[in-house]
């Protein structure tokens, strides 16, 4: 049989290659029949003869005359080319002609017919395939793919062009580490041209193979990204960008920056621009922001880009400068980036889930519940209790306008004489600097509310009490908290007293405005408080909260001048002044400026090595966690990994020493701080944080509760409440302490009821501990903050995003409570209030385009990672259909159920301007 | 503290731990009770607890560069903890050793010695449970504080004190010895090679049982899930159980290989426990190929029957069910089956999701047939004039094992002879042999 196909295929075959061909076939044919055991295995009959007929054409190729091994290599190349086999094996065509590799590789040179050359050098290049390649040398395959005909990469299959590609980058690697001057390397060996022909070839065919992750691993290999933004359609962009999105948290710099860059341009190109913001907004740059906001023509796209900046927290001015914006629309845009609707869309959320009515704390402690002793009765500490009613009252009711402890009273009052009096009732169940507290606590129920929520603190502004006095400048920095109006309320109502002499009055004044003001970078704010930072007579704790002011107006902004004051208080302070737990927050000031601003901090870090040996570790500490934060920064981490492991503590050290274990502590809440950014080192960063609690000392334990609160937070996962728990109730106080308050952050607004549950034991547990008791009943009132509408996670767009704003809020939560004695146990429990910065309504809200919201069915379910996965999957899954407005829960995702309306923005977040589809039919109408 | 007064009259097991609280000020209660889930839990493998606890999941399967990247990230985290644990120990090396021995010695004395084995009926609270030894009464004791309470389910054997029989231990609970008889340790001889033909049947065995478990990707890539298992039917002696054994040999996951008969056990419930039992260990030891044989035995059309017996079979069918593709997600098993009577089976059964292919083995065509004489001929001593191609090509049914069959009684009537070689008359005889005693049990024209 072999014989008559071989006359078939070859008839002009020459003697002496024929001859030869039998003798093998003849040696084989008694080889299949032979009865004595053979090593190999034997093969079908089919194979043998397909076999025989590659050897032949084997022969043939070396065949001197150009027709004959033209024939030869077109018919081995069909036969290459046709073979299908299973995945489990190699094709047989190529497991045959392997063995004759280097033969044709030693026939090469001989060739002398160009064509031929050229098609032999394809074959090669396909066999070579199966080699592993060299060291030092360019890759076979390669080598032969540029010698061959240049054909379509896509002939031989994607086998063969991902091993190309992975040659490439294998080949532009090795040409890069060439050193010029080396023996026998010149410029020219550096060359990458005939490489980038090849990749410009490959790309095409991955974008238009579905293979886009492919296309973007050469592409990074080969440092050439823009190749990709001309081969992006409609069809793959989102894949593409998510792709590279997903990427950029992994890669190092400079490269992650580039390629963050690509997915802005690609999805500038094909005109997403809410997806082009979210990527602006993680590159971070002004300028590529504006330029995103500017390129936006449709009016419903730019009132969509001021959502996503509103809810970022970084406001652009439409006033004036590059984002000038003229007609009717600006001012609504102004509107809508100022968050003025915040107020009115959160009220129209609670009313949507008609949680309207107040809550008092009574009802969230539900002491009925609680089996054994409850810690009511006779009340152990009843400042104490009182002042955690206040703040679970501020917690619960945040942003509703009323309540029942505070203006609850007020509204019957007003029918005798003015809310005043009767306000101050509750005011006054509280000591001292408890005052304060309440009275501030008005301002977080009327949150966001400027125009109606400023009236009512007002009578606080003028009590003869400076507390009261204090806590009404608070509040007035509450309502107005990461919203903006055109008249500028706060300012005015704020700066005369940031200059009294009383410095609780100062101190409510300083953090109003920080809290007024964050993020929004306003001059007149740094040019009233520098100076009181830099006057040396201020009081430690007034100078500490203008710096945190500063630092909040000014977070991630460097700014020169707030820096430079900054700095300069803490060189020139006298060592007695440092010694006050205030300095430590006159360092997080200055590092909120840098917050992940990166390699910007190094002269900064360097002028904090001169400072006293006091603070100077510290505040390295804290510029360096500050500037990396959320970077995922392994040589951070490792950094301070490596402080946390120090035994600080000898036998020998005393009391006075203390201050040296600080360091430790804020280096250990770091870690947490760094690796909030993505989902891999959130989770490698809690393992990290049992090494710790099994090896670290207190002060380092100290801090892990409120690092996995930051890692966590408003996400109460079952292993990280259960951690709490744990340390909840460790032998050593301020842990415990910490952990307490941990539990409410990472149950910050979820009304978990679980968590809910573990806390109200931890009240029976506690009944006789103070200040262990207020943390916990401060916990209660976050668990179910806003009544469970609001979160205080700084993530946002799919967990993309951080804002910088929320993330300085939780800091200084989380610093404060790493000093709970002087801070939060202390006089200055009102630093819980610095949470609100980070709060926000955790809803998806459709509106039309008039900007009235839309009741949409949606689903809403667990997101899922669809990176580089195949096809459309599901991005969400177990989901359930509501109707907007909807709370998302952390790590949910929503998606519209219908094609009724069509989203502006892709990711359903917040609140979204939905457009009617003009191509939409009702089932009905087409029935 | 301003509340001084002790509240008379409470007792109970809450607050047991806390009468001594009243003097001191701090006071210790054991930390709020960690969740009681067991072998779920160990499943799910929580990240947090016990250092050494799984790994984050990486996204994408797909060999890309986010996927290097992302496994790039883990192990520099790993290799820090890595560097800082070693530290740590280094640091305090030897207090620790002196400080692990006097805890040990302090524990074996909290435990008392001799100890008796019980089982843990209920769990009460975080602390007592009731617990039944092989004695006779069910007792409510304590529960010690050291005792690692996430291992504790209702029917898992522990420690128990002998005085006051509290809980001071749990056994690791064995898998039943039935299941671990059935995995396959040695592999056995027959590989592929020794398969004749059968090509097809090999690629699609392959494909959906061999792949998925080395090469998940490919699979995702293409954006599909793998075949969950695959049967094998055909006429008997046509390779099931041959292609199931080179499928053992050749792979390197664990095997499992169970006869439906042993499913079958003597006292109700036990049949259906053995499943479970089956699964669960093939789902610790994933990845892993469970090979059920003859699973008719259990797996045959339901009906109402009214033996006792019957049912107990068909309920060990329905655990199997289960199994297959019930609830739980069983991750990296696959299941080969294999029959006989394809079409006796229920056919729940073999609905796609529990079994997605059905492989068929025919009786060998002549080209089949000819690869197999020449298998079983090739290390015999045969004569000149044997011609194998006349028993290929005939007509008759021959079936793999016939052939076999057929090769050694031609060997054992040339031994009868005492020649040192086969002749071809020696096939002949043979074969007849071979055939009457395949009629045997239908003789011809018996229906006619």
């Amino acid at each position: 049989m072999g014989e008559k196909k071989k006359d078939v295929v070859v008839p002009s075959s020459t003697t002496d290659g024929k001859d030869k061909s039998k003798d093998d076939d003849e040696k084989k044919s008694t080889k299949t029949t032979g009865k004595d055991a053979k090593p190999e295995i034997e093969l079908s009959e089919e194979d043998l003869q397909l076999k025989t007929n590659l050897e032949l054409l084997v022969q043939r190729v070396m065949d001197s005359k150009a027709g004959v091994a033209k024939l030869a290599l077109e018919s081995m190349r069909t036969e290459i080319k046709t073979a299908t086999s299973s995945m489990t094996s190699v094709p047989k065509p190529l497991k045959f002609l392997r063995p004759h590799l280097q033969t044709f590789k030693d026939q090469y040179p001989t060739i002398k017919d160009a064509t031929n050359k050229k098609l032999l050098a394809d074959v090669i290049s396909v066999l070579s395939m199966t080699d592993s390649p060299g060291e030092n040398v360019i890759p076979e395959s390669l080598k032969y793919k540029m010698l061959g005909s240049g054909e379509e990469v896509g002939f031989w299959g994607h086998e063969y062009v991902r091993n190309l590609a992975s040659e490439i980058g294998i080949e532009y690697h090795r040409r890069a580490d060439l050193e010029e001057g080396e023996e026998g390397v010149t410029a020219k060996d550096k060359e990458v041209d005939d490489l980038m022909k090849l990749v410009k070839d490959i790309v095409p065919f991955h974008m238009s193979h579905n293979a886009e992750p492919e296309a973007v691993d050469l592409l990074i290999e080969v440092e050439k990204l823009e190749y990709l933004i001309d081969h992006v359609t409609e069809n793959n962009y989102s894949r593409t960008c998510l792709y590279l999105i997903s990427c950029s948290s992994y890669l190092p710099e400079p490269e992650d920056g580039i390629v963050l860059s690509t997915a802005h341009k690609i999805f500038m190109k094909v005109n997403k621009l809410c997806d082009a913001m979210r990527v602006a907004l993680k590159i971070g740059v002004q300028s590529t922001i504006e330029e995103t906001f500017l390129a936006s023509k449709d009016p419903l796209e730019k009132k969509q880009l001021c959502y996503i900046l509103a809810r970022h927290g970084h406001p652009l001015k439409l006033d004036e400068g590059p984002c000038e914006q003229e007609g009717d629309d600006a001012e609504e845009l102004t509107l809508i980036m100022s968050n003025s609707k915040l107020c009115e869309n959160y009220l129209t959320l609670a009313r949507d889930l008609d949680v309207m009515e107040a809550k008092l704390p009574e009802d969230i402690y539900k002491t009925h519940l609680i089996e054994g002793r409850a810690p009511s009765g006779p009340a152990v500490d009843s400042a104490r209790a009182n002042l955690a009613a206040t703040f679970v009252n501020a917690f619960v009711n945040a942003g509703f306008g009323h309540d029942k402890l505070l203006t609850a009273q007020s509204a019957e009052g007003t029918t005798g004489e003015g809310g005043s009096s009767s306000n101050v009732s509750w005011i006054f169940k509280n000591k001292d600097h408890g005052k304060m507290s309440a009275a501030a606590s008005l301002g977080s129920v009327l949150l966001w509310d400027v125009e109606g929520g400023l009236p009512q603190v007002d009578t606080f502004l003028y009590s003869e009490e400076p507390l009261v006095v204090a806590g009404g400048l608070l509040a007035v920095g509450l309502i107005n908290t990461n919203v903006r109006n055109d008249c500028d309320p706060a300012y005015g109502l704020l700066y005369e007293s940031v200059n009294k002499d009383n410095s609780s009055v100062r101190i409510g004044a300083i953090m109003g405005l920080g809290l007024a003001y964050a993020g929004c970078q306003k001059e007149e704010v740094a040019e009233l408080l520098t100076p009181i930072v830099t006057d040396e007579s201020t009081p430690m704790d007034v100078c500490a909260f203008a710096a945190l002011s500063l630092g909040l107006v000014y977070c991630g902004t460097c700014h020169e001048e707030s820096v430079q004051s900054i700095v300069q208080a803490l060189m020139l302070r006298p060592e007695k002044d440092l010694e006050d737990p205030f300095a430590h927050l006159m360092c997080l000031g200055l590092g909120l400026m840098f917050l992940q601003r990166q390699q910007e901090v190094e002269a900064t870090l360097e002028v904090a090595k001169t400072f006293p040996e006091r603070i100077s570790e510290y505040c390295q500490v804290v510029l360096d966690v500050c500037a990396y934060a959320c970077s995922g920064n392994v040589l951070k981490v490792q950094a301070l990994l490596a402080k946390c492991g120090e035994h600080r503590t000898t036998e020998e050290s005393t009391e006075e020493d203390s201050w040296k274990l600080d360091a430790q502590s804020v280096a250990c809440l770091g870690i947490a701080i760094i690796a909030m950014g993505e989902d891999l080192g959130r989770d490698m960063a809690i393992r990290s944080y049992d090494h710790l609690i099994q090896y670290g000392d207190n002060s380092v334990k100290l801090a892990i509760p409120l690092g996995l609160a930051m890692l966590h937070t408003s996400d109460p996962k079952l292993e990280i409440t259960d951690q709490l728990g744990r340390l909840s109730h460790d032998n050593s106080e301020e842990i415990a302490q910490s952990a307490c308050l941990a539990l409410g952050i990472v149950g910050a607004g979820t009304n978990n009821a679980r968590l809910a549950h573990q806390l109200r034991q931890l009240t029976s547990y506690y009944y006789k501990e103070p200040s262990l008791l207020f943390l916990v009943r401060v916990s209660q009132g976050l668990v179910h903050l806003g009544k469970g509408l609001l979160t205080l996670s700084p993530t946002h767009s799919d967990r993309t995003l951080q804002s910088s704003v929320s993330l300085a809020g939780l800091m200084i939560t989380c610093f404060a409570g790493l000093d709970m004695k002087h801070t939060i146990l202390g006089k200055h429990h009102y630093m819980l209030y610095y949470l609100f910065a980070a709060a926000v309504p955790r809803m998806l809200m459709c509106v039309d385009e008039e900007g009235k919201a839309l009741p949409i069915p949606v689903r809403v379910g667990q997101a899922v990672d669809v990176v580089g996965q195949a096809g459309r999957p599901k991005t969400i899954t177990g989901f359930q259909t509501h109707t907007t407005p909807v709370l998302l829960a952390s790590g949910d995702r929503a998606e519209l159920e219908s094609g009724k309306y069509i989203p502006i923005t892709s990711n359903l977040e917040n609140v979204v301007i939905m457009k009617k589809n003009p191509a939409w039919e009702e089932e009905d109408a087409k029935k | 503290m301003g509340n001084g007064q002790s509240l008379p009259g409470e007792g109970g097991g809450q607050q047991q731990g806390k009468k001594g609280d009243q003097k001191q000020k701090k006071k210790w209660v054991p930390p709020t009770p960690p969740e009681r889930v067991g072998k779920k839990k160990k499943k799910r493998g929580t990240v947090s607890g016990a250092a050494g606890g799984k790994l984050p999941p990486i996204a994408p399967a797909t060999k890309c560069k986010l996927r290097a990247l992302k496994l790039e990230r883990v192990k520099d985290w790993l290799l820090m903890e890595e560097e800082f644990v070693a530290r740590q120990e280094a640091e305090k090396a030897t207090p620790r050793d002196e400080r692990d021995e006097e805890e040990r010695s302090k524990l074996d004395d909290l435990r008392g010695m001799p100890l008796s084995v019980g089982t843990l009926e209920e769990i009460i609270d975080d602390n007592h449970g009731i617990v039944s030894s092989a004695m006779g009464p069910e007792y409510y004791v304590n529960i010690l504080s050291f005792v690692d309470k996430t291992q504790l389910e209702p029917g898992c054997a522990v420690l128990l004190h002998h005085k006051h029989s509290a809980v001071v231990g749990v056994l690791a609970d064995d898998a039943d010895p039935m299941v671990s008889v059935m995995k396959v340790d040695k592999a056995p001889q027959e590989s592929y090679a020794d398969v004749g033909g059968l090509e097809d049947q090999i690629m699609e065995i392959k494909e959906a049982v061999e792949l998925p478990l080395t090469h998940p990707e490919l699979y995702e890539d293409i954006g599909i899930k793998p075949p969950k298992g695959v049967i094998l039917y055909g006429e008997p002696g046509t390779g099931k159980t041959l292609l199931a054994k080179a499928v053992a040999n050749s792979t390197s996951a664990s095997f499992l290989r169970v006869v439906g008969s042993e499913l079958i056990q003597k006292y109700l419930g036990d049949g259906p426990k053995l499943v479970r039992e089956l699964f669960r260990v093939a789902d610790d030891m994933s990845p892993s190929i469970v090979f059920l044989d003859e699973i008719d035995a259990v797996g045959t059309k339901r009906y109402d029957s009214q033996s006792g017996g019957e049912k107990e079979i068909q309920r060990t069918m329905l655990e199997l069910l289960n199994q297959l593709d019930g609830f739980d997600d069983r991750g990296d098993v696959k299941v080969i089956m294999a029959t006989n009577r394809i079409e006796s089976l229920d056919p729940a059964l073999l609905r796609p999701g529990r079994i997605d292919r059905k492989i068929e083995f025919p009786l060998p065509d002549a080209k089949t047939k000819r690869h197999i004489f020449g298998i079983h001929t090739s290390r015999m001593n045969l004569s000149e004039d044997v011609q194998l191609e006349e028993f290929v090509m005939a007509k008759d049914d021959l079936s793999g094992a016939d052939i076999k069959a057929l090769c050694t009684e031609a060997g054992l009537l040339a031994l009868r002879e005492r020649r040192m070689q086969i002749t071809h008359q020696d096939f002949k005889t043979a074969k007849d042999k071979v055939l009457y005693k395949k009629k045997e049990n239908v003789p011809d024209g018996m229906f006619l």
